[in-house]
């Protein structure tokens, strides 16, 4: 079986690369080895003081700032990259099964739900959900994962039709390739590069979503130490100790413009998002007659 | 031009599904509680005189469908409900939060178009220069960034360090318009994400419209500068960004939240939030409807226009 062709990926300027590098490394490096050095927390003292011992201060009630800065990351990078997969571990299969099967009920009833679901605002979801059950950690993974399912779901299965409807898959069915081989090995590794360029945009979002949630008291506690939570609690001392709210806000915008420039700086190479979503269900799908095939 | 009825009767087809389905995800999510719904959102310590009082209020002794097919009936004439937390009917809060909101929205929509398209159509005219890498690299990194950071950020900058701004819509009521400093801030934080992402396809789609064959026919007719960018080669980029306006007004409704939030508006965002918190489903419901149909309504209308820009560029409906 003839490897899928991916086209060729050129090279990015490395400058950009560099830059989406330098700044994303320091949030990453705080939320991945900052709870490693974080040590024990001291005693709690003073609200909003600043000196004293306490690097940049303490917090609204008189925690160490720093301490929380450095555990304040890692909630905020793993409940983001657990939505991402999440969303992916069910938009693959379902917009895969889309765009292979030949049955279009089938394809109706896989993409059709998600149309709807795709027109209520994510945030008024996440909100929705909020007023009736207090979400952890978990809860705002998977509601985040949610909201971002239908759109991964309709990139997948546009993608998928593009491959699917190449002469290459109506050779592997003549030879009685089995649908796992033609599915996964040749269907999904041509899309790769489609799904690489779009879990870059994901993650930004799905960064964007988590953190304002987070920023909105959804799946964390009142004292949680998150960067998002933080800027929420210590705004109230904004004047007195604006560290609390400057430091940990700095680093969610180096956190998230670095995602986003690193990869549009690692896919500057093959732009445009993969193929262009088909006009309507179907009209892409129009398979090569099988005489023209050479087996 | 059947190609063209029979896309608009399928688009607003779906558009009616999506409505009916905002309804229905809506009544699901905030009643369908699992045990007694009543003790839930009594809080954390239930009062029994509030939990009957919720029961009461709620008719949660009638069966699910019964009280959706009431609360769509009362949709349907305009009626949201009444408050579990003041027993107000749900309208009138609507009615409190629509100015400051309605006027957040309208001068950031009003702001985005000109601003988005400007700078789009500047950068593809500068194409590679100084110009150009500077609006592509700014509007790369300010996407991504939350409306909470930037706004904080700012707030610290212009309103603590030079003292230009006021920090908050605290003490001025829901007199924004006599008090424009206030909405300084709030705009621009609305404005960053939705500027960033108009500009960036606005110059993807200038700089291939002024690539293409009737530009460059156009050009060699001695059509002037001017007149070739604006009325040959933006309407044809133009498609993909009125689609992108109509995406930005899922950000523009997260945004206002949080705007209205941090900046203390006392907007429909501000009442949202406090009836999430307060867990006054009603409010909450209501609300969640006129959302979630307003922005059916805008994605709708935005892909009927974009679909009248460019009949080619399929709107998946």
């Amino acid at each position: 079986m003839r490897k899928p062709h991916t086209g060729g990926v050129r090279k990015a300027a490395p400058g950009r690369f560099v830059l989406g590098a330098a700044v994303i490394a320091v949030p990453l490096l705080l939320a991945l080895l900052g709870p490693l050095c974080a040590g024990e927390p001291g005693p709690r003292t003073v609200s909003f003081t600043r000196g004293d011992g306490h690097w940049l201060g303490t917090d609204f009630v008189g925690r160490d700032v720093w301490q929380q800065v450095l555990h304040g990351g890692r909630p905020v990078v793993v409940t983001a990259l657990a939505a991402t997969a999440l969303a992916y571990l069910v938009a693959l299969p379902v917009g895969l099964a889309a765009a292979l099967t030949h049955r279009r009920w089938l394809e109706e009833l896989l993409m059709r739900p998600l149309d709807v679901l795709l027109a209520v605002p994510s945030l008024l979801l996440i909100l929705l959900a909020a007023t009736v059950f207090a979400p952890g950690a978990t809860g705002l993974a998977l509601l985040v994962a949610l909201v971002n399912v239908p759109d991964a779901a309709r990139l997948v299965r546009a993608a998928g039709t593009e491959a699917a409807a190449r002469p290459a898959v109506e050779a592997l069915r003549m030879q009685g390739e089995t649908w796992w081989r033609i599915g996964v090995g040749y269907v999904g590794r041509s899309m790769l590069r489609t799904l690489a360029a779009d879990a870059g945009t994901r993650l930004t979002g799905v960064l964007y979503l988590v953190a304002t949630a987070a920023f909105l008291g959804v799946g964390v506690a009142p004292d949680a130490a998150d960067w998002a939570v933080m800027v929420d609690r210590n705004r109230t001392g904004l004047f007195v100790q604006p560290w609390a709210v400057v430091v940990p806000a700095l680093l969610i915008v180096a956190l998230t413009t670095g995602t986003n420039l690193l990869f549009d700086a690692a896919l500057a190479g093959g732009r445009g998002r993969g193929p262009a979503r088909p006009a309507t269900t179907g009209a892409v799908r129009t398979a090569p007659a099988a005489s023209e095939v050479r087996t | 031009m059947s190609g063209l009825r029979s896309f608009v009767a399928r688009r607003l087809i779906l558009g009616a599904v999506q409505t009916a389905a905002v309804v229905l995800l809506v009544f699901a999510l905030t009643e369908a509680l699992p045990g007694d719904a009543a003790v839930a959102l009594a809080g954390d310590q239930p009062d029994p005189a509030r939990v009957a009082a919720i029961r009461e209020a709620m008719h949660l002794d009638r069966p699910a469908h019964e009280r959706l097919a009431d609360w769509a009936a009362g949709l349907l004439h305009g009626d949201l409900g009444t408050s579990l937390a003041s027993g107000r009917p749900v309208v009138r809060y609507l009615a409190d939060g629509f100015g400051p909101t309605l006027l957040l929205a309208a001068l950031t929509v009003a702001l985005l178009v000109p601003a988005g398209f400007g700078l789009g159509v500047l950068a593809a005219r500068r194409e590679g220069g100084p110009v150009d890498r500077l609006i592509s690299s700014v509007t790369l990194a300010v996407y991504a960034v939350p409306e909470f950071a930037l706004g904080v950020l700012l707030v610290t900058v212009f309103a603590l360090r030079l003292g230009w701004l006021p920090p908050t819509a605290v003490g001025y009521g829901t007199d924004l318009p006599g008090h424009p400093a206030v909405l300084v801030l709030p705009v621009l934080v609305l404005l960053a994400r939705p500027v960033c992402s108009l500009v960036r396809l606005v110059r993807a789609g200038m700089i291939d419209a002024l690539a293409s064959p009737y530009v460059a026919q156009a050009r060699r007719y001695g059509v002037s500068g001017a007149r070739v960018r604006y009325t040959h080669a933006l309407p044809g980029a133009l498609a993909p960004a009125v689609q992108q306006l109509a995406r930005t007004v899922d950000w523009l409704l997260c945004g206002v939240i949080v705007v209205e939030a941090l900046y203390v508006i006392p907007g429909l965002g501000t009442v949202l939030l406090n009836a999430v918190a307060e867990r006054d489903v009603p409010v909450v419901q209501g609300l969640a409807v006129v959302f979630g149909v307003l922005t059916v309504v805008l994605t709708l209308a935005a892909d009927l226009v974009a679909h009248r820009l460019a009949p080619r560029a399929g709107v998946a409906a």
